[in-house]
């Protein structure tokens, strides 16, 4: 199979869904000539042209409210939020009004968009523009959240979401856009709620989303090393999430550590944890452990951020510990 | 000193430059400010300045060709024939000690590195030195120029001092966080002036925007652990819930019940808890015997505590009144009507020996010892001994144990559920329980 980047898959997906639907359109802030400072949209605006790769002033609540109108109004938009720390500003037109459309207008309306944005620290960027906010649109009833960890997943997503009827917002791992993977040159969806098992094994489960779903596989071979077999899963979207293949997981290897690089209180890793205590408490050898990042606003220094997101290194040691038996500080 | 011409980052996500033409033939005598070549990037066609004077040698990329951003492309030398064999692009030979010795003669000060200025910033290109060697600067003075993918900045001191070393040359690529100067408080008695490829680096730059996780640490060579870590390497055992509670996971404890282990049997022998589901196959290994009469389901354990004169005295007014100076065959007498059978055989169990006694019901004077019989209870007196509870499992016959409580007697009776049924066991063990505290009521 061909490889490709994170950043040219996403690229494929757009204008394959742009030909195949003139609705769909881009807007956000250097989306055109610039193709935004990733790259990600170059050649867009040369192929579909100006009306469907709209520049805009720097102004998110302006954009993403003219998005929201548009897809009310049949439209199909592809919004560009340069960073997902911009998440903040845009909290009243994906929150209080793309989610709520539908179930407000008792099913007359709906808000088939899209909300491309990032994640992800590491990159030297501060604490304004290395946040991993996804698990804040997470908890908001009405919006799907899909968490690409390779440019295959970032290709068969990005289609789904743009032929979803709703809200959908889809974080990419900003480290990742160069990175290449496998993607078939021929068309393929990836259905949502449809987890992806890594790696099979049978002593521990390793969750990771995004970012950490490599984590978690290098982690799985540092462990392989120790004699212990993990099992990687990659749920690839949080909402809608897929339930059953994490809890039937956690019943065969009975332990389980769930790695996401959003802030660990309150997040990801918690409301997985929750699930697979509450649906697998007897199937479980040991406490389900969290690790995300820490609670703390991402350091510019390099090597204090580097200490805030989760490692290989730091992924097996928890596991090793869980296997042991030996977690019990909370028993 | 030649100057390196490398190929400049102009854009946030640029990894390689295309050069679109030289400016400037090879061995062409060219002035800082000459346009040396033109790039081609995501946004526009620029041209590249020449950041010193001389001779352009060396060049290393031919027009048409994309290069990796940072690599030495061409040389600017003192000479239009130097450099004939092109720049290596990675540091240039020194000799090792004369840079030993430079890296031990660094002032001690202020140490200036090379800011990050972008978003997808690796180096950064010094443009040139503000301010001369050895001059006062203060906090705020501008020190050195740098060029960014946008513009060419400005770089305040930082600090108040003397330049006292210049550890990067105007032209060169400085990777980001690297020292390239020193101020120090004192006005220097000499100072350094030498370029960033020789300078071994006091603070070796980070590695910029790149994942801790794509670089395995040190720790990921540690000699890998020949088998699964297992109990016994635990040495963080939680304490034993006062309440008497036997703490284990959800699993271990959901396995325990289905399969009718008993994990209390690990309490007794000792198995640090919490408990996992690989302790259970600890106590599967524990002794067959036992193991098989409890694996159909829990076995039958009950205790009582009586006070210990009831028996001590009988035992000595037994044997001053009425001769009888056998204390297990007198104890064989006392226990022999609870079992529910008439004249039972009991065994009486001392410090592992084993002696069995036929019973008669209506006399303990008529107890005999007997050989190879079937006990129907076997009866274990451990009140010399300093056990003070126990729970062993059901055996051939129900088991009475004797241990020694305070100042009382605990009475414990254990039996596999198809010996006795949860009835008899209560009345065998109430009855003998009160026959123990008055042994004279027996008589009655």
């Amino acid at each position: 199979m061909r490889e490709i980047t994170l950043s040219q898959a996403v690229n494929e997906a757009l204008a394959e869904e742009m030909r195949r639907d003139d609705t769909v359109f881009i807007i956000g802030e250097d989306v055109a000539e610039a193709g935004t400072p990733f790259k990600v949209l170059s050649g867009l605006v040369e192929e579909f042209g100006t009306d469907r790769v709209i520049d805009t002033p720097i102004s998110e609540p302006g954009f993403m409210g003219m998005a929201v109108g548009a897809a009310m109004t049949g439209a199909r938009p592809v919004v560009d939020l340069m960073f997902g720390d911009f998440i903040f500003l845009i909290m009243d037109q994906l929150c209080n009004q793309a989610a709520k459309t539908h179930y407000m207008s008792g099913g007359k309306l709906t808000v088939p968009l899209v909300l491309r944005t990032n994640l992800g620290a590491t990159r030297r960027s501060a604490a304004q523009h290395s946040q991993s906010l996804h698990a804040l649109v997470a908890h908001i009833p009405g919006l799907k959240v899909a968490l690409p960890s390779s440019a295959y997943e970032a290709k068969g997503l990005m289609k789904t979401a743009i032929r979803d009827n709703n809200p959908v917002v889809i974080f990419e791992d900003k480290l990742m856009y160069q990175e290449k993977a496998g993607v078939p040159e021929e068309e393929f969806l990836i259905p949502f709620g449809q987890a992806n098992v890594k790696r099979e094994g049978s002593d521990i489960t390793l969750i990771g989303t995004s970012s950490m779903v490599q984590v978690c596989e290098q982690a799985a071979e540092l462990l392989a090393q120790d004699g212990l077999s993990a099992e990687v899963i990659d749920p690839r979207t949080i909402v809608p999430l897929d339930e059953d293949t994490l809890l039937a997981s956690a019943r065969k290897t009975s332990r389980v550590i769930v790695v996401d690089e959003g802030h660990q209180s309150f997040g990801v890793t918690s409301e997985i944890a929750s699930r697979i205590n509450e649906k697998a408490f007897y199937h479980l050898d040991a406490p389900v452990l969290r690790m995300g990042a820490m609670d703390v606003p991402v350091p510019f220094s390099p090597a204090l951020e580097d200490l805030t997101v989760p490692t290989p290194e730091g992924v097996a040691e928890k596991a090793r510990l869980l296997c042991a038996g030996e977690m019990i500080h909370a028993a | 000193m030649p100057l390196d011409v490398i190929m400049p980052a102009l854009g946030m996500a640029q990894d390689t430059g295309v050069i679109v033409a030289w400016h400037k033939q090879p061995g062409e005598a060219v002035a800082m400010g000459d346009v040396l070549f033109e790039v081609e990037t995501d946004k526009a066609t620029m041209e590249v300045e020449a950041q010193g004077d001389g001779f352009l040698t060396g060049v290393a990329a031919a027009a048409g060709e994309e290069v990796p951003v940072g690599n030495v492309i061409a040389r600017i030398s003192e000479s239009a024939d130097a450099d004939d064999a092109g720049p290596s692009g990675t540091a240039r030979e020194v000799p090792a000690q004369g840079r030993d010795r430079d890296a031990d003669d660094l002032p001690d000060g202020h140490q200036v590195i090379m800011p990050t200025l972008g978003m997808a910033q690796d180096t950064g290109l010094l443009v040139g030195w503000l301010v001369e060697p050895s001059a006062q600067v203060g906090a705020d003075d501008p020190l050195f120029e740098v060029e960014t993918d946008k513009s060419t900045m400005e770089v305040p001191a930082g600090a108040a001092g003397y330049l006292a070393a210049c550890l990067a040359q105007p032209g060169e690529e400085v990777p980001t966080g690297q020292v390239i100067a020193i101020l120090t408080p004192e006005a220097p008695a000499q100072t350094i002036t030498r370029s960033a490829a020789e300078a071994s680096g006091p603070a070796p730059a980070p590695e910029p925007a790149q994942k801790p996780a794509e670089t395995p640490a040190p720790a990921a060579q540690t000699p890998p652990v020949p088998s699964k870590p297992t109990k016994a390497a635990n040495t963080a055992a939680l304490a034993a819930d006062p309440s008497g509670r036997i703490l284990a996971s959800p699993k271990a404890r959901r396995l325990a019940l289905e399969q009718g282990l008993d994990l209390s049997r690990l309490v007794a022998a000792g198995v640090p808890q919490p408990y996992h589901v690989a302790d259970l196959e600890t106590l599967r290994a524990m002794p067959a015997d036992t193991t098989t009469a409890t694996a159909s389901a829990t076995s039958l354990h009950l205790t009582a505590e009586v006070r210990a004169e009831g028996l001590s005295d009988f035992t000595a007014w037994a044997r001053e009144t009425a001769g009888l100076t056998d204390p297990s065959a007198l104890l064989a007498g006392l226990a022999a009507p609870c079992c529910g059978t008439p004249d039972p055989v009991v065994a009486v169990e001392t410090f592992g020996q084993r002696r069995l006694f036929q019973t008669r019901a209506d006399s303990l004077g008529a107890v005999t010892e007997c050989a190879d019989q079937e006990p129907a209870l076997i009866l274990r007196d451990l009140r010399m001994s300093r056990i003070t509870g126990l729970r062993l499992g059901a055996e051939e016959a129900p088991v009475l144990s004797l241990t020694a409580a305070g100042h009382g007697l605990s009475l414990t009776l254990e039996g596999a559920p198809g010996q006795l049924t949860p009835t008899e066991a209560l009345s065998l063990l109430s009855d003998f329980a009160g026959r123990v505290e008055q042994p004279l009521r027996h008589l009655l």
